[in-house]
């Protein structure tokens, strides 16, 4: 503080003695000193005290200064000091962050300051450009505050910014020219600002590939010592991130650039890693590259550039990468979870890939392949939660379209294949009837993946059989699979077999029909669906429950006595209801647990009892309610006594009544429209309003701001003795008012008398002529023009 | 995949002129009669051969709508190469080739090579704007002119190798600095530019081979 004052006191001049001048009136100084001084050692020197003053004295320097220092760097640009300076200072009081010297001194004013005076910086866009222009200049004192303010503009209005620099020409340009800047310190500022500025900006990213910025980044990379380098390095996976994660455009660039090529020597693990281990820099950066690799193969990208990235990975040898880091030992386990994932989502939907996939062999004794071991681990209650949902989704993945895929699993779990090794399938069955009801869940789900558009292994899977106890007679796994559902408690349990059933049941009368001849089976589901009351997700239950009961109808082929389609749709009609039944059916997709697995085909839960449906099982239901419905309401209508010949006649009523919906809906729907189109109308006025308010209102608000700086220069003495004048001035006036009233009154009654005095005046006058006198006649003339006058 | 050269491409000109139908035709050999309006930029990509020698086009398909026109400035002054497009039913799209001209002109490096195409041709009877037309303008602002339909896919290979070829013959003479990325034009992976046999790079390469730092 000492060594301020002092400074201080070289560009003020020492304080007259016993005064200490305030913080606010010390400003007002420097300002004026820098808009008048004609010296530019003074300018600067002022421009250096405003700096250390900015952040202890914030809104006095904001508010006063703001003009002073933007024109500093119109005017001074040619002295790199004195820019120094004034970007710094505009740094400091655009901040974001609250500074320690200004808590103690702080105001009553709880708005972010720095929040607005970046609003008033920036509302003239040339002020970013001029900031940016500045980038340009070499002067390590110029380039780097510039690139530290435009960061801390940035982190207040982002958007506005982004505008900015997208429109001002070469913009993006000179922010990528920093990316080769030899002072780190620079480079790695830019960095973060790059980062910053192609957030959820598709335009900005766009660019910012064109200007050549992956050459930029993997020269950074390699420099640094690709995944082994500092953070350096995970900033640059991050801005790659950014300019890559749903940008159709730029990851064909990515991949056209032979870049994913590049990205080959980040999976290489050094020999000695198990000695030297994984550094946090090393989770952090192999993360953000595993990242990389799942944005370019996300199942949310277009299918053919899915495809044709999961090609340049298997030729680049990516796969192979990934592979054996899947195999390697000592794998940090958020880092193998995520290398399930990424190798999941590199083979999916790829045959080539998925078949590399199915071929990789783990290193154990005796060798097994890598899926195998991958399973073991799944349905091992030891594992971590992610990791065993993770090897769930890359299964998922391996089965993704892939017909060869899921008949390998299937036929291992065949009478035939006497192998005596442990297989999937044999892996898959040991969890679908384990106490572990997670277990029971993921092999559910990993069998059902089996039969995914697959109607011949629907067929074979039904001619697995179990031995359950010894001696007796084995049962089809089907058949163990229904009585399982009937004799588990466990939910979660249940979820996971009837999701398993319900694909297999589907567009699959031998199916149906084995699962009807289960005794209880259709007892069960009877009584789920028309249960009136449930606990916790049991909704679901009842839903999947009734759901299954639809597939037993619609894909019947009469086949088993008792439970013919009409017969099932009758038990349904009297049983449960056909309204109840739609509602508990509709259930499934009203839960918010089908919302969030219908999202996306990776499982996403924190925490196991999450899990209940899943993707596939949604896509599934979505398809097959309407048929359900439908073959429901044609066996109502058979049932009520239709004849086979009257059907035609039917169903031409049937088609007129549709007409007349078709033409009701379409009539609705013009009039929607045309509501829609009155409300956007509405929406756009009403946008223009709030615009024009939002500018009133940001006018009022810098308004505000200077005013209450004003105020505190100013004081509160000012306003009390301007007040007190006023009171005592009206105060005299109505005395005087009164006063007024009061001499009018006075002035009336003297008219008064001054008339009678005139009418006696002039009565005498008279008498004295009757008596012979002489009067003045203009005497008499003038006195009476004047009584005219007055009254 | 490896090549000997890349060179960076835009395609400019009105909107609804045919500009991401000619990319998809060239690199996707496939025309979409009905097309979205392009947002912005979308990117294409296609290898061709010139001289024996393997080519990268990377090629950036720019918005034509007045809105987007400072977004797709930016792209100016990175391209080598630039096909300004119009469309022959449509008179206006060919009286405002100047103004696009003008703007290629002062956000460009000098030397980008600029390729005028009369698109539709496919659409002769409704005509509006004659070849000789584009002929003369193309004369007059010393461009290379060539008449396309992005339908029947005339000329569309033509347009695109012909531009390369151009800018491969300023590499040859020395015009172009390939050191420089910002022109545009980058140097495969395999020649390296300190590589004595590659061609031009004696020339070229020697006298600004310090303007690179």
């Amino acid at each position: 503080m000492e060594y301020f004052r002092s400074g201080l006191k070289s560009v003020l001049g020492a304080p007259a003695p016993g005064t200490q001048p305030t913080g606010a009136e010390t400003v007002e100084r420097l300002v004026s000193r820098v808009s008048t001084s004609t010296l530019l050692e003074d300018r600067r020197d002022a421009c250096r005290a405003l700096k250390a003053l900015s952040r202890k004295y914030r809104l006095e320097v904001g508010a006063q200064g703001m003009d002073v220092l933007r024109q500093v760097l119109e005017l001074d640009r040619s002295d790199c000091e004195i820019i120094g300076y004034c970007l710094d200072t505009l740094c400091n009081i655009t901040s974001k962050e609250v500074f320690e010297e200004e808590s103690e001194s702080n105001l009553n004013i709880k708005v972010n300051v720095g929040e607005q005076f970046t609003e008033m910086f920036i509302k003239n866009a040339e002020n970013v450009t001029l900031v940016l222009s500045f980038l340009e200049e070499y002067d390590f004192r110029v380039r780097w505050p510039a690139v530290k303010l435009l960061t801390s503009l940035l982190a207040s209005k982002p958007k506005e910014i982004q505008d900015v620099i997208l429109v001002s020409p070469m913009g993006v340009s000179k922010l990528m020219d920093l990316l080769v800047e030899s002072r780190e310190v620079i480079r790695n500022d830019a960095l973060l600002l790059l980062i910053n500025l192609t957030k959820s900006n598709a335009n900005i990213q766009k660019i910012v590939a064109f200007e050549n910025a992956f050459d930029r980044l993997f020269d950074v990379i390699r420099e640094e010592g690709f995944t082994d380098g500092g953070i350096v390095v995970e900033d640059c996976m991050l801005l790659m991130l950014n300019l890559l994660k749903n940008n159709t455009s730029n990851i064909n660039f990515f991949k056209e650039g032979s870049y994913i090529q590049k990205l080959a020597p980040m999976f290489i693990l050094p020999d000695n890693l198990e000695e030297v281990g994984w550094s946090p820099q090393k989770v952090s950066n192999m993360h953000c590259v595993l990242q990389l690799v799942r944005t370019l193969v996300s199942p949310t990208n277009p299918v053919q550039i899915v495809t044709s990235c999961q090609k340049t990975m298997r030729n680049a040898n990516l796969l192979e990468a990934l592979c054996n880091i899947l195999m390697a030992s000592g794998v940090p386990a958020d880092i193998l979870t995520e290398t399930i994932n990424t190798v999941g989502e590199v083979i999916r939907g790829n045959l080539t890939n998925q078949e590399y996939f199915a071929g990789v062999m783990a290193p154990s004794n005796p060798p097994r392949p890598a899926i195998v071991v991958l399973l073991m681990s799944m349905v091992n209650e030891k594992q971590p939660f992610t990791l065993r949902c993770a090897v769930l989704y890359c299964f998922q993945c391996f089965l993704f379209k892939n017909e060869i895929g899921q008949e390998q699993v299937v036929q291992t779990l065949l009478p035939s294949s006497t192998n005596s090794t442990l297989t999937t399938g044999q892996l898959l069955c040991g969890g679908l009837f384990s106490a572990d009801s997670l277990s029971c869940w993921f092999s559910s789900v990993a069998l059902s993946h089996t039969l995914i558009e697959n109607p011949a292994q629907r067929e074979q899977l039904l001619r697995v059989l179990l031995a359950t106890n010894l001696g007796s007679q084995p049962v089809s796994l089907l058949h163990q699979c229904a009585v399982f559902l009937q004799q588990t408690t466990k939910l979660q349990a249940k979820i996971g077999i009837l999701m398993l059933l319900a694909m297999w049941m589907s567009h699959c009368p031998q199916a149906v029909q084995v699962f009807l001849n289960v005794p209880g089976a259709m007892a069960f589901l009877t009584a789920q669906t028309s249960a009136s009351e449930f606990d916790n997700n049991e909704e679901i239950l009842q839903g999947l429950c009734a759901f299954l009961m639809g597939l037993c109808v619609a894909f019947n082929d009469n086949s088993v006595q008792n439970y013919s389609k009409e017969n099932l749709s009758q038990l349904i009609e009297k049983r449960v209801g056909t309204e109840t039944y739609c509602t508990k059916l509709g259930e499934i997709s009203r839960h918010e647990v089908y919302a969030k697995a219908a999202k996306q085909p990776q499982i996403r839960a924190k925490h196991s009892s999450e899990l209940l449906l899943e993707f596939e099982f949604c896509k599934l239901f979505k398809a097959l309610e309407p048929v359900i419905i439908k073959a429901l309401g044609v066996q109502r209508d058979l049932s009520n006594g239709m004849s086979e010949l009257s059907l035609s006649e039917h169903e031409n009523a049937l088609l007129l009544q549709y007409k007349e919906l078709i033409r009701d809906q379409d009539k609705k729907l013009q009039d929607v429209h045309k509501s829609l189109s009155n409300l956007q109308r509405e929406n756009q006025d009403l946008k223009g309003q709030i615009e024009e308010l939002r500018q009133t209102n940001s006018q009022l608000h810098d308004q505000n701001t200077l005013l209450k700086a004003q105020m505190q220069l100013s004081g509160t003495a000012v306003a009390e003795p301007g007040n007190d004048k006023v009171k005592q001035l009206e105060a005299e006036l109505v005395e005087k008012d009164a006063e007024l009233e009061r001499l009018r009154k006075d002035q009336d009654d003297l008219l008064e008398l001054l008339t009678d005095q005139d009418t006696k005046l002039n009565a005498f006058k008279n008498r004295l002529k009757e008596l012979g006198e002489t009067v003045e006649d203009g005497d008499s003339e003038d006195n009476s023009a004047g009584s005219d006058n007055e009254v | 995949m490896s090549y000997a050269y890349l060179f960076k491409y835009i395609i400019i000109g009105d909107t609804g002129v045919g500009k991401s139908c000619l990319l998809l035709q060239f690199t996707d050999k496939r025309f979409q009669p009905v097309h979205d309006l392009t947002i912005g930029v979308e990117f294409g990509a296609r290898m061709i051969t010139i001289d024996g020698k393997q080519i990268k086009l990377q090629i950036w398909d720019t918005a034509g709508q007045e809105a987007f026109r400072s977004i797709t400035r930016s792209y100016y002054r990175g391209a080598a190469g630039a096909l300004l497009v119009y469309d022959i039913t449509r008179r206006e799209t060919f009286n405002h080739l100047t103004t696009w001209l003008d703007d290629a002109r002062q956000h460009s490096n000098s030397n980008m090579v600029i390729m005028l195409i009369g698109n539709k041709s496919d659409l002769e009877s409704r005509r509006e704007v004659k070849k000789e037309e584009g002929e003369a303008f193309a004369r007059e602002h010393g461009l290379v002119f060539m008449e396309t339909s992005a339908k029947t896919a005339a000329n569309v290979e033509e347009a695109f190798i012909n531009t390369a070829k151009e800018i491969y013959e300023k590499i040859q003479e020395g015009v172009f600095d390939i050191n420089n990325e910002a022109n545009g034009i980058k140097i495969g992976p395999q020649h390296s530019p300190t590589n004595p046999s590659l061609p031009g790079a004696g020339g070229a390469g020697g006298s600004q081979g310090s303007s690179c730092c």
